[in-house]
C-alpha cells in the first residue's frame, strides 16, 4: 500500500486570508481504499484545506494531486463534498433537488434516479420522494444529503461532520455505509470532532491545529507514539507490598484496592526501565494476574498534542513580548 | 446541457411553477386592463341626457340657448315660475329636472358674469362646461346682433390657430407629446422589471445562502457560473412574464373593444369626447366633425405610422436585458454580502437610487426631451435602459451615435459590475455570521 500512489496528496499548502494564515505549509498524504480524520480544533484550518480540495478556493502555494495528477476542474465529479454548513431548498422536492444536485455532478438524469431510488430504499425513506424539504426534520434532511454526496460514485469523498444532527441508529446506518463504500474502493477524508468514530473508522489521521499539521500517520502508529510506559497490573496481594517490592525506575500512578488480598495498579516506568525487569521485581512480593499496556484514547491524544502546541506557542509569544517591553 | 444550464433551468422552472407566478402573471393584464376599462366606462356613465330648467332674467336669453340630445332646456315660463326660488322649489318637487340654471339679468351686461346651477345630483365638471359654453355662446351671439356684426364678419375674428410639430430632417410631422408617453411607458417597464427582478435575484442569493446549500453547490460548479445561472434564470422569469403580459393585454383589449364597448377605442369617438368644450360653444367656425376626425386620424398615425415600433421593441429587449445585467448582478453582490434580508438596507438604497433617479429623468424626458439631464442619463448606464427610449420614442433621427455610445457603454459597465458582483459573491456566499461592510468588500474584490 505505501508503494501505491496515495489518491489523494496536498503538497505544502499555504492559504491566507487577508493577513490572517489559515493553512501554514500542510503536507497530507491520503492512501487509496482508507478512511482518513482529518482532525483538528475549531477554526485550524480544516474547512480551508476542504475547500481547496473541492476546489471552491485556490492555494496561494503548494500543489494538490488526485490520483498522481495535478487537481483539475473535471475532478469535480470524482469528489463527494458533505459540508458541515449543509442545507437544502426548503421549497423544492426531494427527488427533484437530489436528481439535480447529481445532474451538476455530471450524472445523467436518468441513472441518477434509478440510482436514488436504490439509496431512498436503502435508507427506507422511498415515501419521501414528493416531499418538499420544510416538511422533513434534521435528521431526515441529513440523510438526503448523504444520499447526495454519495449518488455519483465518487472516488474520494469528502465528509465533515457526518455524524451530526443523527441519532445512534442513524449514525451506525451511516457509519457502515461508509465503511461499505471504502470496501467497494472510494476513499473518503473524514473531519470530525467526535473522535471515538475516528478511532473505530479511520485508518490514517492528520491533526491541524493553528494552520499547522502537527501530528499525522496511521492511527495505531499514532498511539504508539503517544504512549507512554504505563502498564495497569492487576494482582493478588497488598498494594503496600507492591509498592515496596522494587525502589526506583517507576512511578505509581494509580493504586486501587479491589478486594481483601486484590489490587490494580497504574503505573509508569521511568529511567529507561524495562518492563521485564520491573516484573521480575514484583513477581516475589505479589502474585501477578494481568499486566496490559495503557494505550492513549484518540480524544486524549488529540487533547495533549494540541494543548502542547499551544502551550510552546504561548512560552515563544511571551518570550516576544518580554522582549518587546 | 452545461451545468450552467441546468441552474438556468432550475432557477426558472421552479419559479414559473409557482402558483404566485401564474397569479401575477394573469391577474397583472386583467388588472390593467381591468382598471383601464373601468376608468372609461365610469366616465361614459356619467353623460346621461340632462333636463335642465332655466330662468332667464333677461328674457332674451333662454330662446337662443342651444339644444341638444343631451341636454335638454326648458324656459321657466312653460312651467310659469317667475322667479328663482320658486325655481328651486320646483327642482326639488318634481323629478322632471335635473338642472335648474338661472341666468340673473346683468348677465348679458358684464364682462365677468354669474349665473347659478342648482342641483339634485352633483353635475360632472363635463357638464358645467358645457352650460357654461352655451351661455357664452349665446352672450356672443346676442352681443354680435347688438354690434351689428354678421356671423360671417364674426368667423373671420375668431381664428383658430394650431401649431403641427415637424421633424426638419425627417420632414414628418410628429406629435412630439404623445410620442414621448409610449416611450415612457416602455421605460416605466424597464424600471419595474429591473426592480422586481432585482429584488428576485438579491432574494434568491439570500434563500441559497441561508439554506446553506450553497456550498454544496460550489463543490460542483463554480460561483460565478452559480451566480450568472440564477440571474439568466430570472431574466428568462422577467422576458416570460412580460411577453405573456403583453399577449393577454393585447386580447383582453381587443375582446372587450370589440364587444363590450365597441365605441371606447373608436379614434373618432375618442376624439369627440375631447372636442366636446368647442363643439359645444355652437357658432359653426368651423365644421366640427373633421376636427374630430382629425385628432381620431392623428392618434392612428402616431399609433401606427410615428412610433417606429421595430427600433423600440428591439431597443427595449436590449435595455432591459442590458439593464437588468447591470442592476441584478450588483443585486447578487448584495445578497451574497449579507445573511438576512433584514440587513440589505444598507446596501439597496445605494443600488436603487440611481435607477429611481432614472425614472424621475424619465418623466422630467416628456416635457423637455432635450434637456441636459435627459441627455446625460441616456448614455450613462446606470440611468440609460429607462431614459433612453423617451427620447428614441420621439425620433431616432440624428440619435444613432448617442444610442450605440450608450448602448456600448451599457454592455461595458454590466460586464464590469458582474465582474465586481462575482468576486463579492464567491467570497460572500462562504461568509456566515460576519455583518459585511464595504470595506470588507472591498477586500473580497482582491482575493485570489
Amino acid at each position: 500500500m505505501t508503494n501505491e500512489t496515495p489518491i489523494f496528496e496536498a503538497k505544502n499548502i499555504v492559504k491566507e486570508y487577508s493577513g490572517h494564515r489559515a493553512l501554514d505549509n500542510v503536507s497530507i498524504k491520503v492512501p487509496k481504499q482508507s478512511i482518513f480524520g482529518l482532525l483538528g480544533p475549531n477554526g485550524a484550518g480544516k474547512t480551508s484545506l476542504i475547500r481547496i480540495i473541492n476546489q471552491i478556493t485556490a492555494p496561494d502555494s503548494g500543489e494538490i494531486l488526485i490520483d498522481g495528477k495535478p487537481l483539475q476542474r473535471e475532478h469535480v465529479s470524482q469528489i463527494g463534498y458533505l459540508p458541515e454548513e449543509r442545507g437544502l431548498y426548503k421549497k423544492m422536492k426531494i427527488g427533484e433537488q437530489a436528481i439535480y444536485l447529481a445532474q451538476l455532478k455530471g450524472m445523467p438524469k436518468k441513472q441518477a434516479k434509478q440510482e436514488l431510488m436504490l439509496w431512498f430504499k436503502k435508507f427506507e425513506i422511498d415515501t419521501w420522494w414528493s416531499k418538499k424539504v420544510e416538511e422533513l426534520s434534521k435528521g431526515m434532511a441529513q440523510k438526503i444529503q448523504f444520499i447526495t454526496t454519495v449518488i455519483h460514485r465518487p472516488k474520494l469523498l469528502i465528509l465533515d461532520e457526518p455524524f451530526s444532527g443523527f441519532d445512534p441508529i442513524n449514525t451506525n446506518l451511516v457509519k457502515e455505509e461508509i465503511m461499505k463504500l471504502r470496501d467497494e474502493g472510494a476513499t473518503i477524508i473524514l473531519s470530525t470532532h467526535n473522535m471515538g468514530s475516528v478511532e473505530e473508522i479511520c485508518d490514517n489521521i492528520a491533526l491541524i491545529n493553528n494552520s499547522k499539521k502537527i501530528l499525522g500517520g496511521k492511527v495505531n502508529d499514532v498511539k504508539e507514539q503517544f504512549s507512554e510506559e504505563k502498564y495497569i497490573i492487576e494482582f493478588k496481594g497488598t498494594g503496600v507490598a507492591f509498592a515496596n517490592a522494587i525502589w526506583g525506575g517507576w512511578e505509581m500512578v494509580n493504586n486501587e484496592q479491589l478486594g481483601k488480598n486484590h489490587a490494580k495498579a497504574t503505573i509508569k516506568l521511568t529511567g529507561g526501565t524495562q518492563l521485564n525487569d520491573f516484573l521480575k521485581g514484583i513477581i516475589n512480593a505479589v502474585e501477578i494476574e494481568s499486566v496490559n499496556k495503557v494505550i492513549p484514547s484518540m480524544n486524549e491524544i488529540f487533547i495533549r498534542a494540541v494543548e502542547n502546541e499551544s502551550n510552546s506557542k504561548k512560552e515563544v509569544t511571551n518570550e516576544n513580548t518580554n522582549q518587546d517591553g | 446541457m452545461g451545468k450552467i444550464g441546468l441552474i438556468i433551468k432550475r432557477e426558472y422552472t421552479t419559479r414559473v411553477k409557482k402558483k404566485s407566478f401564474l397569479l401575477m402573471t394573469i391577474l397583472g393584464p386583467i388588472l390593467i386592463v381591468g382598471f383601464l376599462v373601468g376608468a372609461i366606462w365610469l366616465g361614459q356613465q356619467e353623460e346621461k341626457n340632462l333636463k335642465i330648467l332655466v330662468l332667464d332674467d333677461t328674457y332674451v336669453l333662454s330662446n337662443t340657448l342651444l339644444q341638444s340630445e343631451k341636454y335638454h332646456l326648458t324656459s321657466s315660463q312653460d312651467e310659469g315660475i317667475e322667479n328663482i326660488d320658486d325655481g328651486k322649489t320646483f327642482l326639488k318637487e318634481n323629478d322632471q329636472y335635473d338642472i335648474f340654471l338661472y341666468l340673473p339679468g346683468n348677465i348679458v351686461s358684464g364682462n365677468t358674469s354669474v349665473g347659478k346651477l342648482f342641483y339634485k345630483d352633483a353635475p360632472s365638471s363635463n357638464v358645467q362646461r358645457h352650460l357654461e359654453n352655451i351661455v357664452d355662446g349665446s352672450i356672443e351671439r346676442l352681443r354680435l346682433k347688438e354690434l351689428n356684426i354678421s356671423n360671417e364678419d364674426y368667423s373671420r375674428l375668431k381664428n383658430k390657430v394650431q401649431l403641427h410639430t415637424i421633424d426638419v430632417v425627417s420632414n414628418e410631422e410628429k406629435n412630439v407629446g404623445m410620442r414621448a408617453g409610449v416611450g415612457f411607458i416602455f421605460g416605466l417597464m424597464i424600471y419595474m422589471f429591473i426592480f422586481m427582478y432585482g429584488i428576485q435575484v438579491m432574494k434568491g442569493v439570500i434563500e441559497e445562502k441561508s439554506n446553506r446549500i450553497v456550498e454544496v453547490i460550489v463543490s460542483s460548479v463554480k460561483p460565478f457560473e452559480l451566480m450568472m445561472g440564477k440571474i439568466i434564470g430570472i431574466m428568462f422569469v422577467g422576458l416570460t412574464q412580460f411577453i405573456i403580459w403583453v399577449m393577454l393585454s393585447l386580447a383582453l383589449t381587443t375582446t372587450l373593444s370589440l364587444t363590450v364597448f365597441p365605441d371606447m377605442m373608436n379614434p373618432q369617438k375618442m376624439a369627440e369626447t375631447a372636442q366636446m368644450e368647442q363643439v359645444a360653444v355652437g357658432i359653426e367656425i368651423e365644421p366640427t366633425n373633421s376636427e374630430a376626425e382629425e385628432v381620431g386620424k392623428e392618434f392612428q398615425d402616431l399609433i401606427f405610422n410615428q412610433i417606429p415600433w421595430g427600433l423600440m421593441i428591439g431597443l427595449f429587449i436590449f435595455y432591459f436585458i442590458g439593464g437588468y445585467l447591470l442592476y441584478g448582478s450588483l443585486m447578487a453582490a448584495v445578497g451574497a454580502a449579507v445573511d438576512s434580508e433584514t440587513d440589505t438596507q444598507q446596501f439597496i438604497l445605494p443600488i436603487t437610487a440611481p435607477l429611481i433617479f432614472g425614472y424621475i429623468v424619465a418623466a422630467m424626458a416628456i416635457e423637455n426631451p432635450n434637456s441636459g439631464a435627459v441627455e446625460w442619463c441616456s448614455q450613462i448606464p446606470f440611468t440609460s435602459p429607462i431614459v433612453m427610449l423617451v427620447r428614441v420614442s420621439m425620433g431616432a433621427e440624428g440619435l444613432a451615435l448617442e444610442i450605440i455610445t450608450s448602448m456600448v457603454l451599457l454592455v461595458a459597465t454590466f460586464i464590469g459590475t458582474t465582474w465586481v458582483a462575482g468576486r463579492i459573491y464567491r467570497t460572500g456566499i462562504l461568509m456566515y455570521g460576519k455583518k459585511a461592510s464595504y470595506k470588507e468588500m472591498f477586500k473580497w474584490l482582491r482575493h485570489k
